[in-house]
C-alpha cells in the first residue's frame, strides 16, 4: 500500500480494487484529468484516449484514476552531511527560502550560472525533511537530474531518495525525497509539501501547459514551490514584476568572480571549411592542455565538424554527443572524468552540466537555434570553478545578430550588478 | 507532419504528377530511418510464411502435417524482429490505436492479392475490449470488408502471450462461431497480427473446417 501514497494510478473501469483509493473519472468534458489536456485519439465504439500523456501509460475513456492521499509517513530523522559553507549572498537567499517554506509560498531564485544554486537549497530541504514533509526536486532536463543525484545523495546520506526519469531502470518506491523529470510529476497527486523546479525556463517545460499542470497537481494545495533559473522566461519575469511571485536575485557567482563575456569572431562559411582562426584557437588551447566544448547548431553538423577536428588534431581525445545518442551519459561522464579533452555537442549541454576549467567555442552562433538565453547559458559553462574562475567564450559567426547582442547585454548587466556586490 | 514512431520531422510532399492524380500518392506514415528497421519477408516457408531462403516446408509445418492438420498457406509481411516487437508493444500493449495507420495500406494491398470469399479477423476477448478498447487485428486492416464471425469463449481469461509454446499447443478450442453463419463451400482468409506458434490460427481453422468451410488460408503482419 505504501507504494501508492501520493500517487495517481490508471485502472480499467471493470477492474475492482480492494484498497481504499479515491476514484475519480479519467476525463471530464473530454479533458484528460491526469495531464489537463484535450488531445484525444479515437478508439472504436465512441471511446478515446489521451495522446498528450501517452508516454507515461495510456489514459482512456475505459479507465478511471485512482489516488491515495499522502500521509507523510516519515520519521523526520535526517542528517545534513554537506560540509561546505555558503557565501553571504547565498545565505541571504537560503534564509528567504526557509521563509518561503514556512509560509507555503511560491518563490523564484534568479541566480547567474554558477551561483551555487544547489548548495543554497540544502538548508531548506533539510528543514523540510526534518518537519516530515515530502520533497521533490524536478527539472525538465534529464542531464540536470543525473548530475544532481550524486550531490543530493551525498548531502542527505541518511535519507532514502528515488530518482525517476524515462531512461531509468530503478523501480519506484515510496521515499521522502524524490528527484525526477517534470514529466514524472504526472504520476503524483497532492504528494509534495515542497516542490523545487530547477531550470524552469528550459525545454520542454517552458510554455508547456501539460507539464505546468503536472507540477501543479503533484504538489499539495498547501505547499511551497521554488523555481530556479539563470535566465527566467519573460512570463516569469512578468509575474515577478506584478508581485505575483516572490524573487531572490543573485547576480554573483559563488567564487565572487564576474561572468565570462561572450566574444565574437567573424568567419566565412565554417560548414565548408573550418576557419583558420578557429583551428588556431584550438591549437592554442591544446598546447596549454585546456579542455573545451564546441557547440554546433544542428545534429547533422556534429559528425563532419568532429571529423575535421580529428583530422587536424589526431593526437587529442574527443567525441561528439547529441540528444538521441545511446552513449550520451557515458560520453558526458568521460568528459567529466577528463578522459576526453573536448566534446562537440548541440544545445543539449547548454545547461546543468559542470566541467571544471573548460573553455567554450560556438560555431554558427548566429543561427536561429541559439537563442539569447541559450547563449547566456552556454557562456555560463565557463569559469565555474574556484581554481579557474575565468575562461574563453568565443562565438564564430558570419554576421552579428540581435540575439548575440542581447546575450552580451544580459551578461554585461548581470556583471554590473555583480560588481556592486563586490565581484571582480 | 512527423514520423509516427520517432516523432522526427517528416519531409514528405507529393510531386506534380501526384498532386494532379496521375500517379497514386500514399502519404508517408513513418520516416525512412524507422522504416529501415523493419525487415520484409521476401521468401518464406510455404506453410507458415517463416522467413527462409527457400519455400520448403519448415520443421514446425511438417509437425503440423503429421498431426493431420491442413496447412494454412500462411503469409506474413514482416519478420518479428526488435523493431516489430517494439511496434507491437506500443500499439497493442500501450494501446496507441493511432499506430494502426502505419501498416494499414500494405496489409490491405496484400489482402487484395489473395483470392477469398470471406476475410475473418481473429477476435479479442471481451475483457480486452474493455481494457485495450480495440481489436488490434481489425485496426490493422481497417478499410476493407471483413466478417467478425469468430468469438473468444467466455472462459478465456488470460492473454495468449502469457503462455509458452508447450502450454499454447495443449490448450483446447478457444473460439466459437456466431450463430446462424453459413460457411458451406466458402474460401476463408484468416487475419491475425502476429504468427508465433500458429496455434491460434489452427484453432480457428479447425472450427471453420468443422462448419463446412472449403479452404482456410491466413495472413499476418509479422511472423
Amino acid at each position: 500500500m505504501k507504494v501508492h501514497y501520493g500517487r495517481q494510478i490508471i485502472q480499467p473501469k471493470i477492474a475492482t480494487s480492494s484498497e481504499k483509493f479515491t476514484i475519480s473519472p479519467a476525463f471530464i468534458a473530454h479533458v484528460c484529468q491526469r495531464c489537463g489536456q484535450k488531445n484525444n485519439e479515437k478508439l472504436p465504439n465512441n471511446h478515446f484516449y489521451c495522446q498528450a500523456c501517452l508516454s507515461l501509460g495510456r489514459v482512456s475513456s475505459h479507465d478511471v484514476l485512482l489516488s491515495y492521499p499522502e500521509p507523510n509517513d516519515f520519521t523526520g530523522e535526517v542528517i545534513l552531511s554537506w560540509q561546505g559553507r555558503l557565501t553571504r549572498q547565498q545565505q541571504d537567499v537560503s534564509d528567504e527560502l526557509i521563509e518561503t517554506l514556512a509560509r507555503q509560498r511560491e518563490h523564484l531564485i534568479w541566480a547567474v550560472t554558477g551561483a551555487g544554486k544547489t548548495e543554497m537549497l540544502f538548508p531548506v530541504i533539510y528543514q523540510a525533511l526534518k518537519q516530515k514533509l515530502r520533497v521533490a526536486i524536478v527539472s525538465p532536463r534529464i542531464d540536470v537530474i543525473v548530475e544532481l543525484a550524486p550531490r543530493l545523495r551525498q548531502a542527505f546520506s541518511q535519507t532514502d531518495m528515488v530518482v525517476l526519469h524515462g531512461a531509468q531502470t530503478e523501480d519506484y518506491r515510496y521515499t521522502q525525497l524524490v528527484l525526477a523529470t517534470t514529466h514524472q510529476m504526472l504520476r503524483f497527486k497532492s504528494a509534495f509539501d515542497l516542490l523545487i523546479v530547477d531550470e524552469v525556463d528550459s525545454f520542454p517545460y517552458a510554455g508547456d501547459k501539460m507539464l505546468e499542470h503536472a507540477v501543479e497537481t503533484a504538489r499539495k494545495s498547501h505547499s511551497a514551490l521554488i523555481y530556479l533559473s539563470a535566465t527566467p522566461t519573460k512570463a516569469l519575469q512578468k509575474r515577478v514584476k506584478h508581485h505575483e511571485l516572490m524573487a531572490s536575485y543573485l547576480p554573483l557567482r559563488f567564487h565572487q568572480h564576474l561572468l565570462p563575456t561572450l566574444n565574437t569572431k567573424i568567419v566565412s562559411d565554417w560548414r565548408k571549411k573550418l576557419p583558420a582562426k578557429f583551428l588556431k584557437q584550438i591549437r592554442q588551447l591544446t598546447q596549454n592542455h585546456g579542455r573545451f566544448l564546441i557547440f554546433v547548431p544542428k545534429v547533422a553538423d556534429l559528425k563532419p565538424v568532429f571529423q575535421m577536428i580529428e583530422k587536424h588534431f589526431p593526437d587529442i581525445n574527443g567525441a561528439y554527443v547529441h540528444a538521441a545518442d545511446p552513449y550520451r551519459q557515458e560520453k558526458v561522464q568521460k568528459m567529466r572524468d577528463e578522459a576526453y579533452q573536448y566534446l562537440v555537442t548541440t544545445t543539449i549541454l547548454e545547461r546543468g552540466v559542470t566541467f571544471p576549467g573548460i573553455d567554450v567555442l560556438i560555431l554558427g552562433a548566429d543561427e536561429a537555434i541559439f537563442s539569447e538565453n541559450a547563449l547566456v547559458q552556454i557562456a555560463g559553462r565557463v569559469g565555474r570553478s574556484k581554481d579557474r574562475p575565468t575562461g574563453l567564450v568565443l562565438a564564430y559567426i558570419q554576421h552579428t545578430t540581435l540575439k548575440i547582442r542581447a546575450a552580451q547585454h544580459q551578461i554585461k548587466q548581470m556583471n554590473r550588478r555583480g560588481k556592486r556586490l563586490g565581484g571582480q | 507532419m512527423t514520423c509516427r514512431l520517432c516523432q522526427e520531422f517528416l519531409d514528405d510532399h507529393a510531386s506534380l504528377l501526384q498532386t494532379f492524380g496521375f500517379i497514386k500518392w500514399q502519404k508517408r506514415q513513418i520516416c525512412q530511418v524507422c522504416e529501415a528497421t523493419f525487415s520484409l519477408i521476401k521468401t518464406g516457408c510455404l506453410g507458415c510464411g517463416r522467413n527462409q531462403d527457400t519455400q520448403q516446408l519448415c520443421y514446425d509445418c511438417q509437425r503440423w502435417q503429421q498431426q493431420g492438420k491442413q496447412l494454412l498457406n500462411h503469409q506474413a509481411l514482416y519478420q518479428y524482429n526488435d523493431a516489430m516487437r517494439q511496434f507491437m508493444q506500443q500499439y497493442k500493449f500501450n494501446g496507441d490505436y493511432a499506430l494502426r495507420a502505419i501498416f494499414n495500406h500494405e496489409l490491405i494491398q496484400k489482402v487484395q492479392t489473395i483470392a477469398t470469399d470471406m476475410v475473418v479477423p481473429i477476435p479479442v476477448s471481451q475483457h480486452t475490449m474493455f481494457t485495450r478498447g480495440f481489436n488490434q487485428t481489425t485496426g490493422l486492416i481497417a478499410g476493407i470488408k471483413y466478417q467478425s464471425i469468430l468469438q473468444v469463449r467466455t472462459t478465456q481469461k488470460s492473454h495468449q502471450s502469457q503462455f509458452n509454446r508447450q502450454e499454447r499447443l495443449t490448450r483446447e478450442q478457444i473460439f466459437t462461431v456466431k450463430e446462424g453463419v453459413s460457411l458451406q463451400g466458402k474460401q476463408i482468409l484468416l487475419i491475425d497480427d502476429v504468427y508465433t506458434t500458429g496455434n491460434t490460427l489452427f484453432h480457428a481453422a479447425d472450427l471453420l473446417y468443422e462448419l463446412g468451410a472449403e479452404n482456410v488460408k491466413s495472413l499476418s503482419l509479422a511472423r
